[in-house]
């Protein structure tokens, strides 16, 4: 009888387990699929810490791909390198009624070298595979174990972070052994953990989302982690690469950074920190002084990244660099800042996350991975001033658009501080642009305009600037819509000071730039800079409207008409005026001549969602504006 | 021990041949001293001198190997040049046998902060490895010591076991150079055709016979030793709308034409004229034996074409079946190294996988088909002189039905019945057939796209406009736009998103038709509402009719142009609009009617407009009827665009009555 009883639990056991195992795609939820290509059924994504060194990760997804662009996430991709093992994968392909198809293992992944796109080297591999499966929609299964060395970074969970995307169940479960703690941050997640203790006397940590509905792409969205679920787990002691150490929060992480990554590396040959201070000589002011270095720097380096092991987190020797003439961001700032110590001049190390988008690391939530690139500090006095250490031409100072406003952590032998890198305001980030132009009868157009740009618009010719002056020409060709244009002449200049400035001259002429029909001459009033694109519209939005940095762009154009002609129709001035933005468009006659002025400034900020439909119709507005005639008749 | 012996000294006779014409190694007060190259002024860097070495040769491992050695000296000048101190070599393998570079050295010259001369070297240990696919990786170095003014010299070797492909060189890159050579030393026993690409002349050639350099278990023979070499060669700059570099940079390529083994004495005809190539493309497993396997597909096509009757029907089934049976592995090529069978079975495969099931299972229905190789546009141009099969990297069906010839390519499941991508319309391709001598057939003329879109429009009293607006797509337009509409997860999804981009215009009612139709152009008829104008109590109404699709620069600003422009295929685009207005509005000022063409019938831009009382119909066609066009012929098509973007710039004005 006992037996018998146990049969029966057994086979109760089996039909639930089959009953979880059901990828029919007709049980998929209708409130899932709008906007989604594949629907993830089912990710059970677990790490264990066995020990500092020793860290299990099982993950197990099954996802159903609806159609041909769902084909990407069906992508299975896995990192290795000597210190994280792959310990198995395996799959299963089904079809659209749930039946299994196909099998696969791991050798049928393609095993090559990380690529991201501008290192030389990184010892990180990846496994991937596709799977060839044709009709849709279909379900893959798989799973893999990977074992990690380290115990410092456990990758954020976020449960559905891919555009295109619904969820039906996500579970992270995270498991300990009893002595190692760690810290957590929840982030829009709409569970709590639940905690316990399991069968082995570790510690668990878990988390399960249900029914998540595909992300869409909203144009002027936040930064994902203003919406998106996350959940990231740092640990309170860890080893990695051999090295031990604990934080808790941001001062003793930089500190432990400064202590075991950077302090040894900061040595320079004596005959480099003789030449600093000959270089110096006669110069009193640090700031000045550090300009001299930080420019002796910029000649003499350029930015080559290799990632091996440690050297992940931990900078080339500084001496090596002396040599070598070139380094990553880490081992630029951090030869940067050895040559400012033969000086005397203190600097601080600081992580960032860089990039356009403006992305600040938690400010109480301290861990390894929200950063992805360096630079420097200088702490004056009222005046700290940061230095990108990467590139060889941008000003002593500036960052541009690359890692202004937003917290870097400084590494200090005192420990770790947050700082704040310089905002540009839209005012500051101004393109001023004022051209006289000469339009003959013919719709001939000639003259000169000069620009120029400030703030993060400094380096908006960056890249023409370098080109030969052949190939310059054939870039501002295409830079500015004014048809059959013909550059005579184009100079650029470069203020380098703190408040950098580019200023560009050029001058040109456009054949038949008006047309020319029946007595009349029509042109565009705004030659040189015209918007053509405005935000589509979005049906529901769901999130705020967010503007991640200012700018301002003026342009004053003034045409001497042609003898013996006046103005028949020109288009009405345009001035709008919201939170987010200012429009204005006008023209003006004087005699023979017209002038037409245009002023657009963008405020950076968020704004309810409420106002999209308004930042479409202010965006419509220029773009009809821009494209607007004048049109001139012969005659009185 | 007599063989090792042998081996060695083998290896310092063919050193000595192989340094005796390279140029000197070391430092060069001129060249660090040198400001910058009078040629060029604005290069940033400049090859001062390159040298090239290639010879097939026995390799201690007793293999017959292609080694080839690579030695080169750059000036450069500033920062901006430094990319060129980064060296990427790319190598390949096969699942036994691999590429290899070896006795890597570099060395740095440069003046210190005390204008002191210093050199620094490679540090073997800083030279990188990395698996890209796989069937390829990159070794890759960085040049140490870098500053302005330096001269950067390295060295490798490659020893390659692909002795049949011939290391091509090329003369130019995107920096100038004052001199390179190449020479080859190929043995008696091989025997390679060499052409020439590019607009410059060799400054240099010499041919010369070696006594007894290729040795190996009791064979010997003689070696030809070949010189190239170029003086003066400006930097390679890419235009707009040309097609891949590798057809005008200035290089020379290598191609097999018979060997014999040297330790058999069995000659191999590799290719001499088609014909060869014709035969031995029959026999070979990754090619003709795949097309002769009719039994298998017979079988598996059997169900496709049941009930069929014409060839039409039967080739359009199989075709798409075969489309949806497949998934693109994104591997090209001309063989099919695993067979037809095994990718038909994993559903996935290569592109000459994918078409030769295609042509086999054609056949195997009794549809007459071919095979089309060719190369793709970023591959380059074919050499027609004589027979060069590594110029081939595709290959497409060609189907011969009812006296017509349609090209296939099953590998994207959205093209449709005989159209081709954009990617394989270059140049020509060569027609293999299991029953025929080889021909050429000219893949730049063989396709045309077209559009047509017809506005029926009314405005009303309100000043809204609303309408229809119907699009129809033929041949490859009709490809870019399927493509476009399924990027998107349907096709409400695909409208929504369209809706959302024309702020103006509100899409009440749509339909798409033949979307998986491939067979016919595919249509889009929008029911519109447009917000055209806020007041109507204004005595004039300025609108343009080319709102819909409107040009307002010309693509072509070059003074003068050095390369064809090359569009891939002729091109067709037309508009009609009919617009009703209110009865108290008249036409005051029409849109302009004219009529431009390009010389030889090569193309035209006309208007037309017909207007009775309140209502009118304006129509413009624009016609391109070449896919390529002459450096000669571009101030014309400047010249015909401009005119468009003139015209389009004008508008219309109504006027109250």
């Amino acid at each position: 009888m006992r037996a018998g009883l146990l049969l029966f639990f057994l086979l109760i056991g089996n039909l639930y387990a089959s009953a979880q195992d059901n990828y029919d795609v007709s049980l998929i939820s209708k409130d899932l699929l709008p906007y989604a290509s594949a629907v993830v059924r089912n990710n059970e994504v677990s790490v264990e810490v066995k020990d500092y060194d020793n860290t299990l990760y099982h993950i197990k997804t099954a996802v159903t791909i609806l159609n041909k662009n769902g084909n990407n996430i069906a992508d299975i991709v896995v990192w290795h390198n000597k210190s994280r093992v792959i310990k198995s994968i395996k799959g299963i392909v089904y079809n659209q009624f749930g039946k299994p198809i196909s099998k696969f293992s791991e050798s049928d992944f393609e095993d090559v070298s990380a690529r991201d796109g501008f290192s030389l080297f990184q010892d990180l591999k990846v496994k991937h595979y596709n799977p060839a499966v044709t009709d849709y929609p279909y379900t893959i299964v798989y799973e893999y174990e990977v074992k990690s060395k380290q115990s410092l970074n456990f990758s954020d969970w976020e449960p559905n972070s891919t555009t295109g995307q619904a969820v039906e169940k996500s579970t992270y479960a995270f498991s300990c052994k009893p002595d190692f703690n760690i810290r957590y941050k929840e982030i829009n997640m709409p569970v709590k953990v639940v905690t316990g203790i399991n069968k082995d006397g570790y510690k668990t940590y878990t988390w399960q989302v249900n029914n998540l509905k595909a992300v869409k792409d909203e144009p002027y969205s936040l930064n994902e982690d203003k919406y998106l679920s996350c959940v990231k787990i740092a640990p309170e002691k860890f080893s990695y690469e051999g090295i031990t150490g604990s934080f808790n929060n941001w001062k003793e992480m930089g500190k432990w950074i400064y202590d075991k990554l950077l302090a040894s590396r900061l040595q320079v040959p004596g005959a480099t920190g003789s030449y600093m201070k000959q270089l110096t000589d006669g110069i009193t002011d640090p700031k000045l002084k550090a300009k001299k270095i930080y420019e002796y720097m910029q000649g003499k380096t350029h930015y080559i990244s290799v990632q091996v092991g440690i050297g992940g987190y931990q900078p080339f020797l500084a001496a090596d660099v002396d040599q070598q003439n070139y380094g990553d961001c880490k081992a630029l700032v951090n030869y940067t800042q050895a040559l400012l110590k033969t000086v005397n001049i203190d600097s601080y190390y600081c992580i960032v996350e860089a990039g356009s988008r403006k992305q600040s690391p938690l400010s109480d939530f301290a861990s390894m991975n929200q950063f992805d690139h360096v630079i420097l500090c200088l702490p004056f006095k009222n005046d700290t001033t940061f230095l990108e250490c990467t590139s060889q031409k941008i000003p002593f100072g500036f960052l541009s658009d690359f890692t202004d406003d937003r917290l870097v952590l400084a590494c200090t032998p005192e420990g770790g501080k947050l700082l704040h890198t310089p905002k540009y305001t839209a005012p500051n980030n101004l393109q001023q642009r004022k051209a006289t132009f000469v339009l003959d009868a013919q719709g001939n157009l000639s003259g000169e305009m000069q620009t120029i740009f400030k703030g993060t618009q400094y380096d908006n010719r960056e890249s023409i600037i370098e080109e030969a002056p052949k190939e310059r020409i054939k870039s501002l060709q295409k830079e500015y819509a004014i048809n059959n244009m013909d550059i005579e002449k184009a100079e650029f200049k470069q203020d380098k000071n703190l408040q950098p400035v580019t200023t560009e001259t050029i001058k040109l002429s456009a054949g038949e730039y008006g047309s020319v029909n029946d007595g009349k001459i029509t042109f565009l009033a705004n030659a040189t800079n015209r918007t053509h694109t405005v935000p589509r519209e979005i049906r529901n939005r769901r999130h705020e409207v967010y503007i991640n940095r200012g700018y301002t762009d003026e342009d004053e154009i003034i045409y001497t008409l042609p003898a013996g002609y006046h103005l028949d129709m020109h288009p009405n001035d345009v001035s709008i005026n919201k939170p987010f933005g200012k429009f204005s468009a006008t023209i003006t006659v004087n005699g023979n001549e017209l002038k037409y002025k245009r002023r657009v400034q963008l405020l950076d900020g968020t704004y309810s969602k409420d106002i999209y439909q308004d930042l479409i119709d202010f965006f419509q507005a220029i773009v009809e504006s821009d494209d607007n005639n004048v049109t001139l008749t012969k005659g009185n | 021990m007599k063989k090792l012996l042998l081996i060695s000294l083998l290896f310092i006779g063919i050193q000595h041949i192989a340094v005796a014409q390279d140029f000197k190694e070391g430092f060069v007060q001129e060249e660090v001293d040198m400001r910058r190259y009078d040629k060029d002024t604005a290069a940033h860097a400049v090859y001062l001198n390159e040298y090239g070495n290639s010879r097939i040769d026995v390799t201690s491992d007793d293999h017959i190997r292609l080694i080839y050695n690579y030695h080169a000296k750059i000036k450069i000048f500033d920062n901006k040049g430094f990319s060129n101190g980064t060296i990427e070599i790319p190598i390949h393998n096969s699942d036994d046998v691999s590429e290899e570079v070896t006795d890597i050295t570099g060395t740095t010259y440069y003046k210190d902060d005390n204008g002191l001369i210093q050199k620094i070297d490679l540090d073997p240990k800083k030279v990188f490895k990395t698996k890209d696919y796989k069937y390829g990786s990159t070794v890759k170095f960085a040049l140490p010591g870098l500053r302005n003014g330096c001269v950067i010299e390295f060295r490798y070797t490659l020893i390659s076991p692909y002795w049949d492909s011939f290391r091509k060189w090329e003369f130019q890159d995107d920096i100038p150079k004052i001199y390179s050579q190449y020479e080859v030393h190929i043995p008696g026993f091989w025997t390679f055709n060499a052409s020439l690409r590019g607009p410059y002349k060799l400054t240099k050639t010499t041919s010369e016979l070696e006594r007894e350099c290729f040795t190996s278990h009791g064979s010997k023979s003689d070696c030809s030793h070949l010189v190239y070499g170029m003086k003066d060669i400006p930097a390679f700059v890419v235009e707009d709308y040309m097609t891949s570099p590798k057809n005008f940079l200035s290089a020379i390529y290598f191609e097999l034409v018979e060997w014999t083994n040297p330790y058999t004495g069995v000659k191999t005809l590799v290719s001499k004229e088609w014909k060869d190539i014709d035969r031995q493309l029959k026999i070979e497993d990754a090619f003709g034996s795949q097309l002769k396997r009719k039994d298998l597909m017979k079988e598996r096509m059997a169900p496709v074409i049941a009930g069929k009757t014409t060839e039409m029907d039967k080739a359009t089934a199989i075709y798409a079946y075969l489309q949806k049976w497949y998934k693109w592995n994104e591997y090209i090529g001309i063989s099919s190294s695993d067979g037809i069978k095994r990718a038909m079975d994993a559903h996935t495969g290569s592109i000459a996988d994918i078409n030769l099931t295609l042509i086999t299972a054609l056949n195997a229905a009794g549809i007459n088909t071919e095979a089309v190789l060719l190369s793709t546009r970023e591959h380059g141009n074919i050499n027609t002189l004589y027979p060069v099969i590594s110029d081939f990297n595709y290959v497409v069906a060609k189907t011969n039905i009812d006296g017509k010839s349609y090209y296939l390519d099953a590998t994207d499941p959205l093209l449709s019945f005989g159209v081709l991508q954009l990617k394989c319309l270059n140049d020509k391709g060569r027609v293999i057939s299991l029953d025929k001598p080889s021909y050429w057939v000219e893949l730049s003329t063989l396709q045309k796209t077209s559009e047509i879109h017809t506005l029926d429009l009314i405005l009303l009293e309100n000043g809204k406009i609303k309408g229809t607006i119907t699009n129809y797509y033929s041949g490859y337009d009709a490809y870019l736009q399927r493509k476009a509409i399924k990027k998107f997860n349907s096709v409400d999804e695909y409208i929504e998103d369209l809706d959302g981009k024309l702020p103006k215009i509100k899409i009440l009612k749509s339909n798409i038709s033949n979307l998986d139709s491939l067979g016919q152009p595919l249509g889009e008829v929008f029911e519109v509402e447009i917000d055209a104008f806020e007041n109507m109590n204004k005595a004039h109404l300025v609108f343009n009719p080319f709102f819909w699709e409107k040009r307002t620069t010309n693509p072509f600003k070059l003074a003068e142009r050095d390369y064809p422009v090359d569009w891939g295929m002729a091109r067709d685009n037309r508009l009609v609009l009919t617009m009703h207005l209110p009865p108290q509005y008249v036409v005051e000022t029409p849109p302009q009617v004219v009529a431009f063409a390009l010389p030889n019938s090569g193309g035209m831009f006309v208007t037309n407009f017909d207007n009775h009382d309140n209502e009118f119909t304006f129509s413009n066609i624009t016609r391109f009827t070449k896919a390529i066009y002459m450096p000669e012929e571009y101030p014309y098509l400047k010249e015909l665009y401009n005119k468009i973007v003139l015209t389009e710039k004008t508008d219309m004005v109504f006027k109250k009555k």
